[in-house]
Formats: structure tokens, C-alpha cells, sequence
């Protein structure tokens, strides 16, 4: 299919008896914010996992571009251009944010077997290392350590993580959870500047988030993808209401 | 930054200088205290810094030891490996052993990679007494150390230097590793190895060649003690030695680069001057990692950096009370703990219990060059009264320390976090 | 045939041993994540206590008395040691369960010196059962072999048809969920550690009138305890008894056999060459009957790390 980035072909996983996504079809297509969303216990963690290779689906195919990615190792999927966030923050706390963002641009530079050379020697990593800190405007806090950071700034530094590979396609997985009303403006519009040109893929229970952000937005419902489509056509898609919206507008 | 640099020099130059001071039984045992530092320092390097708790090291330092001495009878000291130059050999032991052995290791992580190095060390503890051309049975491997470079490595002194210079240089190197891409990769594989295979590396790539190079420097001592000692034998494979590196490693502290180098360098020399006059050393070795374990999780070398940076902070003269508050209460309370256990030991040793006869008084026990009889009410109130006047001093230290500490908690916490040379705040 | 017979017995007993001290250690683990170094300490300071109480409360009573004390030993490492580091990790505990097995093996050494005591079967229990074939098969034997499956039994009971054992199985799984329905977890934790450490004690205290009583023993039999915890999956009680009695059976059948791989390859023509070849070659299954438990050990950690009937990840 002409322009479809991430593609999810009838994904299929169950963990013993447990048959948690059960035929997932989910397209993202190039340079679109497409959101998913879906009630708790739907398995839209469980699909991150899938596309970032932590998880092998039991069947069906995930194809990055043209190439297929199912039970590719993470790091494998990472080269290939697909890089993730996570919803339980990932980083690494005993080390300083300018640190954390440091071992993540030098993976670009393929220097994780270079034993030879100070770090402080390759004034690349360090420019670019900065220019993320100021994307991300965790530059006054670039000597803290990493732990010690609020939560909401600690989201932000695992956006700039997930972003420091440039990757094409980018996973994220409820950035904005558990931010206040202030904290969820910036990341949004963090969020926006930084997917310029690049294809999200977005999990987040927000829905003013979700409504103003993406382009599309696919529906998950007990391992299922329901309906996808613009925002107005979810809004009004019976099937949805009756799933997920419809429980949020009785409430 | 510069106080410790001109620390690190004046001790370079006491190290430099100690064969013309000490005599030559205390050279031998600074020869020890450096192997042991170095071990402990290629150990931390996997441990502290990777995250890896390996309880098998042994197994590498004694592989670079086999591999050196073989060299030595091989080679002949002449040819293509002169004398000084041997601990290669023992790295290159050391680095394929680490490598064959790391890479099963560091299939798992956690608990289950600690049991895997516990297991590889103690299958190649059970098997070497039977592979007696490799490591020469109940008897060992020996060898003669040759002249090579104008030196004839007669004496003490000659490998005093060449152990000196091969330490000072393995942990130079460490050091630098650190500041190196890969050496901070180390650190990071230690805070989330899971993150690092999503940021896309191979992280169990990474945990072989980090499993390795511990494994190369550990080599490296242990070619050094093949050279003093001039042999080996399987008995270097034994739990023991694997332990005794982790007990230095965390008594001095595994979050400070030096911290291994000085807990192994005190352990090693209070091994040594202690086991003429204590029959108990091990006890007390491990009574100390305990109390460390439980009370100072961050080793001596933490402690260390926590009063400098409060000297820093508030100068010499406000510290004084918490300090020698706390110096006199770990005085009291080591006076305590040595006295009790010292007199438990002879009483309940095997020359004393010979000379009890049945229905008589118990006779008296020698200890501190005084006579003390067991049941004097005096003898076990000592350590009583000690270990109480002890408590109570420390319970004053520690409200002094608390005192000192008021407005900043962050400075105890920072100063031990791991630093680089270089990183602007 | 006798061979045969004998270590089957044999293997099944040391088994049934090994399960009541690894018993303890996988439930331990299962429970809080801390793999105690010290157990087989607990294991070594059964046989001695009973040892030294045995002079004066003869063997029945020192042998229930010293599982007692070491239960209590067991109780107060847990409340007033590995509390205290919880807060720091899983590594800490491990390390301090270590540093802990060193002081206790330093201490009996104090009080008991380097080599071991006179710590024998009472008379009144040295007698022969039965024969097998032409060997008598020792009374003694077959009571630790009783007494494990009596433990066991119990244990299970109390598991699975007892409130407490309820409560119990529910801490282990879910601790916080337990204390958030009001269970007293931190109650439960000390007393599972106190029953794995008694159950270590009593069987260090009937095994060391058995076989020898020195200070060494914590170290030899706590490596194996480790193989076999980790062989039958940590956290399983089904497993450590399965993984116990295919290490006590291995080692028991290990032992007698005198083949090498020379002697497999002189099956097929090669045994000179192979004898000629020395070192790995001519090595007897029975000498190195001591690693077959790692070897195995290292297979389960590589093929199937959670062990035979451990849960995955």
C-alpha cells in the first residue's frame, strides 16, 4: 500500500490461553499523527511491544516500509528507523539528563565499541546532545540527576531520548500521563514540533490531546481494531460510542 | 578537583619510594595490597560500574596466573617475551576465558547471571585438580622468573617496581575507559540495560566485552602474583578469593573509581599485619562488610567523599566535633568487638580447653600483654563498658553529623554519584 | 544389581535432605526476591547446636531444640538485618545474606575450631534396617528419609488447607495486595523465614550425626542447594523437590561409575588413542561426580532459566 510507513497485517498474540490482540489491522501512513486509542485492558501497550520487537506476535506480519519486522530483535527495529517511549518512565536515573541524552545520540554515531577515545573528543555528540536538551528545555537541568527530576519533566526527557536517533517513525506510548493542564500544553506542543516530517504513533487517553493532535485515530477494543479514521468520523462512528466514547459521555 | 590530584601524586611517589624505606617483608606485602587493589579495581569495573555481580572472579585471575606461569616455562624469559612483559599473557588468558565464560553469563541478568558466575567458577574449581597438565594437580605449576632487561628479578624490590608499573598503568586505563564512549555505556548498562536495546544496542554484545575487559585486567594481577610468587595452584580457584574481592570491592565502595583500590589495598594490609596477632582477621573482615553492607552502603570511600565535601562546605575547624566524636566511638566500639571476640577465641580454643580440669577455676587468658581470668566479672564487663561508652559517643556523632548536614542533603547525595573528569555542570 | 539398588536408596535419601534445606531457600526466594547465601549457614549451625545440646539433653530433644533456636536465628536475621536493606535492592540483600555466611562460618570456627567435631548417630538409633543383597542398609538412613517426607507433607498441608497457609501463598505471590486486605506481610515474611531456616536446621542436625559435622559443610552443601533451587525454578516447592532427588540420584550413581570417555570411545576402537590423549580424555565419571550438578545447572540457566517448574520471567 502507497504510503503506508507501519503496517499491521491481521497481528495475532496470546500469552498461554490469554488471547490478548486478536487480528490487529492498523496502517500508519508517511508523515501522519495517527493516534490510538482504546479502553484500559484493550492491549495497546501489548501492541507497542509487538511493533518494537520486545514482543513476537503469535502471527501476522508488521512491515516497517516495505520490510517485514515481526520478531526482529529491538535494536534490530531501532536501526531500521522505529524508535519508542514508554508509558512507565525508561530512563536512566543514576545518571545526569545531559548523560541520558548523551548515550542516546551516540548511538547514531556508532561509537558503543570505541574504548580508544574521551568522550569529550567527539564535539558532534556533544552539539547535538545540546540541541536536544534545548528542544526538550531541560537545558538548565542538563547536571541533575536524572531521578531527581520532576515527573513531567522526566516524560520529557524520555521524548528526547525516543527522538535523539532520528528515527522516521516514532512510538509513543501516553507521554502525557499523569501531567497537569500546564504540563500537557507543552508537551503537546513539544510533541507537535518535534513529529514534523516524521510519521507518531500515539497511545494516549487525552482526548482533547488526541482530537487536536492527529490526523487519525484507530479505535482498539479487546485486541481488535474496530474503526480508524479523521477524528469526525470516530466521533460519530456508532460502534466507537458504543465501546469507548459512548461510556465517557454518560459519565 | 586539584586537592585530589596532589593527593594522587604524593602517593604515587610514596608507592615510589617504599622499597627504600620499609623493610622487605613489608614490600612483599605492598606487592600483595597492589595486586589485590587491581584485582579489585578490574572487578568493580564489571560490578560497580556494568551493574554484573559476579561471585566467580577468581576464576580469572587464576586463569591469567595458570597462563603466565606456563608462558614463564614456555618462553624462558627469553625470545619473544621478556620478563616484564609477561602479564600479557595472563590478559590474554584472562580476556578468552572472560569472553567464553561471559558470553553464557550474560545471557541472563540479575540473580541468575550471579549464579551462572558461581557455577562456571566452581565447576572449574572441581575440575582443575583433574586437569594436572594445565594446572599441575595437588602440587601446582612452577616456574623461575628469568633476567630480562638488565634486571635479574632476584629480589623483592625488582618486582616491587614491575608490579607497581603494571598496576599504576591497568589503572590508569580503567580509569580512562571511563571517560571513553564505551565506558559510559558501562554505567548506562548498569542504570537500565533494558532502555539500551530500545535506544538500539546490542546489549548483550556490550555485557560480553565489558565481561571481558574485567576479566583482561583481572588477568593481568593475577599474572602479577604468577610472577612473585612464582607458582600457583588450583586451590586460586576456590570460593574464597572470589569472595574476598567482593568483600574489598564493596567495603571500600563500588560507586567511587577508587573505592575497590582502597578497600582492597586496607583489607590486604590488615590481613596481613593482623594475622600475627589475631587468629580471627576473616571474622572481623567480615564483620566489617556487614556493618558496611547495612550502614554505609556506599564503602569507605563514600564516607570519604561525604566529610571532604562537608570540609568543603564548612571548613576544618566545624567538623572537628562530628569527626573525632565518630573516630572515638569507632575506636571504642573495634576495642569492644576485639576484645570479646579475642577472649571467646582463647577460651574457646583447643590448647585452653586441654588445660580445664573438670570443678576447678577456668585459668586465666592472656590478652593486650595483661592477664585476664574468665571468671572475673571484670573481664566480660570490659567490653560491656566499651561497647556501651562506645554506642553512646556515636549516638553525639551522629547528632553532630546530622547537625552538619542541616541545610543541604543534596551535597551527601551528589558526592556520590558517579563524577567524570571533564563533565561541565 | 546391588549397586544399584544401594544408590537408588542412597540417591533418594541425600535427595529427600537436600529438599528439606532448598525447601526453604525457594520458598524464601519465591516470597521476597532475595536469594539467601545464608541458608546452608542455617544448615551448618542446626548440626552444631544439636551437637553441643546433645551432651546435655540427649539426641531426640537437641534435635528438636536446635530446629528451634535456628528458626529463632532465622526470625532475627530476618527482622533485624534484611529489613534494614530492603529499602537498598535485591543485590544488597544477596550481598548481605553473603557477608552473613562468612561471619557465621567464622564464629562456629571460634567456637568449635577448624576441624570437625565427634557429632555421631546415637546408639540406640546405629543399627541395621534391613539388607540389601549382601550390605546392611543403615536404620539411621531411611529415619532422615522418613523425616523429610514427614516435613513435606506437613508443609504441604499447611499450604494448601490451612487459612494461614492461604494467607501465606497469597504474600508470597502479591505481597502488597495481601497487606492492602490487612494481612500482617512483614509477620508472614519473618515467620517463612524462620520455618525455611528451622526446616535447614532440623536437617542439618539429623544429617551432621550422619555424615560429618564441620565448617566446612555450609559451603559444600550450600553451592548444591544453589544448583538445585535454581535447577527446579526459584519459587517452586514442586520443583526443588524433583530437582533434589535427580541431584541426589546423580550424585549417588555418579560416584560408582568408573567410565570415561576413553572407555566410550573403546567402544568404538578408539580407547588407545584416547588413553594416549591424557587430561579430559581419560577423566572417570566418578572422579568429577562433584561438577555433574553444575554442569547441569549451567544447561537449565541457558535452555530454560526459570527452571524445570519455575513460572516464566
Amino acid at each position: 500500500m502507497s504510503g503506508a510507513i507501519l503496517q499491521l497485517r491481521d497481528v495475532h498474540k496470546s500469552f498461554g490461553e490469554a488471547h490478548i490482540i486478536r487480528g490487529a489491522q492498523l496502517e500508519l501512513r508517511a508523515g501522519e499523527r495517527h493516534a490510538v486509542i482504546g479502553p484500559n485492558g484493550a492491549g495497546k501497550s501489548t501492541l507497542f511491544h509487538l511493533i518494537s520487537g520486545q514482543l513476537q506476535p503469535s502471527s501476522g506480519q508488521i512491515l516497517l516500509g516495505d520490510e517485514p519486522i515481526q520478531g526482529h530483535s529491538p535494536e534490530q527495529i531501532n536501526h531500521l528507523g522505529l524508535s519508542r517511549s514508554f508509558q512507565i518512565t525508561n530512563i536512566f536515573p543514576g545518571l545526569s539528563v545531559f548523560e541520558n541524552l548523551r548515550i542516546a545520540v551516540m548511538r547514531k554515531h556508532q561509537m558503543q565499541y570505541h574504548f580508544w577515545r574521551s568522550i569529550q573528543r567527539y564535539p558532534e555528540v556533544r552539539a547535538q546532545t545540546e540541541q536536544l536538551l534545548e528542544q526538550v528545555r531541560l537545558q538548565d537541568k542538563q547536571a541533575v540527576c536524572a531521578a531527581e527530576l520532576s515527573y513531567s519533566e522526566q516524560r520529557a526527557l524520555e521524548i528526547g531520548m525516543t527522538l535523539a536517533c532520528d528515527p522516521r517513525v516514532i512510538l509513543l506510548d501516553e507521554p502525557m500521563a499523569g501531567m497537569s493542564h500546564e504540563e500537557t500544553d507543552y508537551a503537546l506542543s513539544l510533541i507537535r514540533e518535534v513529529t514534523q516530517g516524521r510519521s507518531l504513533l500515539i497511545v494516549e487517553h487525552d482526548m482533547d490531546v488526541v482530537f487536536s493532535l492527529c490526523d487519525r485515530i484507530s479505535v482498539l477494543v479487546y485486541g481488535e481494531v474496530i474503526a480508524t479514521g479523521t477524528p469526525e468520523q470516530i466521533r460519530a462512528d456508532r460502534r466507537v460510542q458504543e465501546a469507548y466514547l459512548g461510556e465517557e459521555q454518560c459519565a | 578537583m586539584k586537592l585530589t590530584k596532589i593527593l594522587l601524586a604524593a602517593l604515587l611517589l610514596a608507592l615510589l619510594v617504599l622499597p627504600a624505606i620499609l623493610p622487605a617483608a613489608m614490600v612483599n606485602a605492598a606487592i600483595q595490597m597492589l595486586i589485590a587493589a587491581l584485582f579489585a579495581c578490574a572487578f568493580n569495573l564489571l560490578c560497580g560500574q556494568g551493574g554484573m555481580l559476579s561471585f566467580g572472579h577468581a576464576a580469572y585471575f587464576g586463569v591469567g596466573s595458570f597462563a603466565t606461569l606456563h608462558a614463564m616455562n614456555a618462553l624462558n624469559g627469553e625470545g619473544l617475551l621478556p620478563t616484564p612483559l609477561l602479564p600479557l599473557i595472563g590478559a590474554m588468558g584472562g580476556f578468552v576465558c572472560g569472553l567464553c565464560a561471559g558470553w553464557f553469563a550474560t545471557k541472563r541478568a540479575g540473580v541468575y547471571f550471579s549464579m551462572i558466575t558461581l557455577a562456571l567458577a566452581e565447576l572449574l574449581h572441581s575440575l582443575a585438580p583433574h586437569l594436572s597438565t594445565l594446572f599441575g594437580g595437588e602440587a601446582g605449576i612452577s616456574s623461575m622468573r628469568t633476567a630480562a632487561w638488565g634486571l635479574d628479578f632476584a629480589d623483592a624490590t625488582q618486582v616491587y617496581y614491575l608490579t607497581l608499573g603494571w598496576v599504576v598503568l591497568s589503572i590508569a586505563l580503567l580509569y580512562a575507559f571511563t571517560l571513553t564512549p564505551m565506558g559510559r555505556l558501562t554505567f548506562a548498562l548498569r542504570e537500565n540495560g533494558h532502555r539500551l536495546q530500545f535506544l538500539g544496542y546490542n546489549v548483550h554484545r556490550l555485557r560480553v566485552l565489558v565481561f571481558a575487559l574485567s576479566a583482561m585486567f583481572a588477568g593481568i594481577a593475577g599474572g602479577l602474583q604468577a610472577l612473585n610468587l612464582e607458582s600457583a595452584n588450583y586451590v586460586l580457584f576456590d570460593m574464597r578469593f572470589s569472595a574476598e574481592v567482593v568483600l574489598n570491592t564493596y567495603i571500600g565502595g563500588v560507586n567511587v573509581f577508587l573505592g575497590p583500590v582502597l578497600g582492597a589495598a586496607l583489607m590486604t594490609f590488615f590481613g596481613n599485619a593482623a594475622s600475627d596477632l589475631t587468629q580471627s582477621w576473616l571474622l572481623y573482615q567480615g564483620l566489617l562488610f556487614v556493618l558496611v553492607m547495612m550502614f554505609m552502603p556506599s564503602g569507605l570511600a563514600g564516607l570519604v567523599l561525604c566529610w571532604t565535601a562537608q570540609i568543603r562546605r564548612r571548613g576544618w575547624l566545624a567538623i572537628l566535633p562530628a569527626a573525632f566524636a565518630a573516630l572515638l566511638s569507632a575506636g571504642l566500639l573495634s576495642l569492644a568487638v576485639v576484645f570479646a571476640v579475642e577472649t571467646l577465641q582463647r577460651v574457646f580454643s583447643q590448647d585452653y580447653q586441654a588445660l580445664l580440669i573438670a570443678d576447678q577455676a577456668w585459668p586465666a587468658i592472656s590478652l593486650f600483654g595483661r592477664e585476664w581470668l574468665p571468671g572475673a566479672p571484670l573481664t566480660w564487663s570490659m567490653p560491656l563498658l566499651l561497647g556501651g561508652v562506645g554506642l553512646l559517643v556515636l549516638k553525639l556523632a551522629r547528632r553532630q553529623w546530622l547537625r552538619l548536614l542541616d541545610d543541604e542533603p543534596a551535597v551527601a547525595c551528589a558526592a556520590l554519584n558517579p563524577r567524570v573528569e571533564g563533565e561541565q555542570p | 544389581m546391588e549397586f544399584l539398588t544401594v544408590s537408588l536408596l542412597n540417591g533418594v535419601i541425600y535427595g529427600l535432605l537436600l529438599f528439606m534445606v532448598s525447601a526453604g531457600l525457594t520458598l524464601i526466594f519465591g516470597m521476597m526476591g532475595v536469594l539467601n547465601f545464608a541458608h546452608a549457614s542455617f544448615y551448618m549451625v542446626g548440626a552444631y547446636l544439636a551437637y553441643t545440646l546433645q551432651k546435655f539433653v540427649g539426641f531426640t530433644s537437641a534435635v528438636l531444640l536446635s530446629t528451634v533456636l535456628v528458626g529463632l536465628l532465622g526470625v532475627i536475621v530476618e527482622r533485624f538485618f534484611l529489613r534494614r536493606v530492603h529499602k537498598h535492592g535485591h543485590a544488597h540483600e544477596l550481598l548481605l545474606t553473603f557477608g552473613l555466611t562468612f561471619i557465621i562460618a567464622e564464629l562456629i570456627k571460634l567456637f568449635y575450631g577448624n576441624f570437625s567435631v565427634e557429632y555421631r548417630v546415637p546408639e540406640f538409633l546405629n543399627f541395621a534396617a534391613f539388607q540389601v543383597f549382601s550390605t546392611d542398609y543403615p536404620f539411621y538412613r531411611l529415619l532422615m528419609g522418613g523425616v523429610s517426607l514427614l516435613v513435606f507433607g506437613l508443609i504441604y498441608l499447611l499450604l494448601t488447607r490451612t487459612r494461614v497457609g492461604i494467607v501465606v501463598r497469597a504474600a508470597i505471590h502479591r505481597p502488597q495486595m495481601a497487606e492492602a486486605l490487612g494481612h500482617n506481610v512483614p509477620l508472614v515474611f519473618m515467620a517463612v523465614f524462620g520455618i525455611g531456616a528451622a526446616l535447614a536446621g532440623l536437617a542439618g542436625a539429623l544429617a551432621g550425626a550422619f555424615y560429618t559435622t564441620n565448617p566446612n559443610m555450609a559451603l559444600e552443601l550450600g553451592v548444591i542447594v544453589f544448583v538445585v533451587v535454581v535447577v527446579g525454578g526459584l519459587g517452586s516447592m514442586a520443583g526443588a523437590m524433583i530437582a533434589s532427588l535427580l541431584i541426589g540420584l546423580i550424585s549417588s550413581f555418579a560416584v560408582g561409575v568408573d567410565l570415561s570417555l576413553a572407555s566410550l570411545l573403546g567402544l568404538l576402537g578408539a580407547g588407545d588413542w584416547a588413553r594416549q590423549m591424557g587430561g579430559l580424555m581419560t577423566l572417570k565419571v566418578s572422579s568429577v561426580a562433584a561438577t555433574i550438578p553444575f554442569a547441569l545447572m549451567l544447561l537449565i540457566l541457558l535452555i530454560r532459566p526459570s527452571g524445570l517448574m519455575g513460572e516464566k520471567g
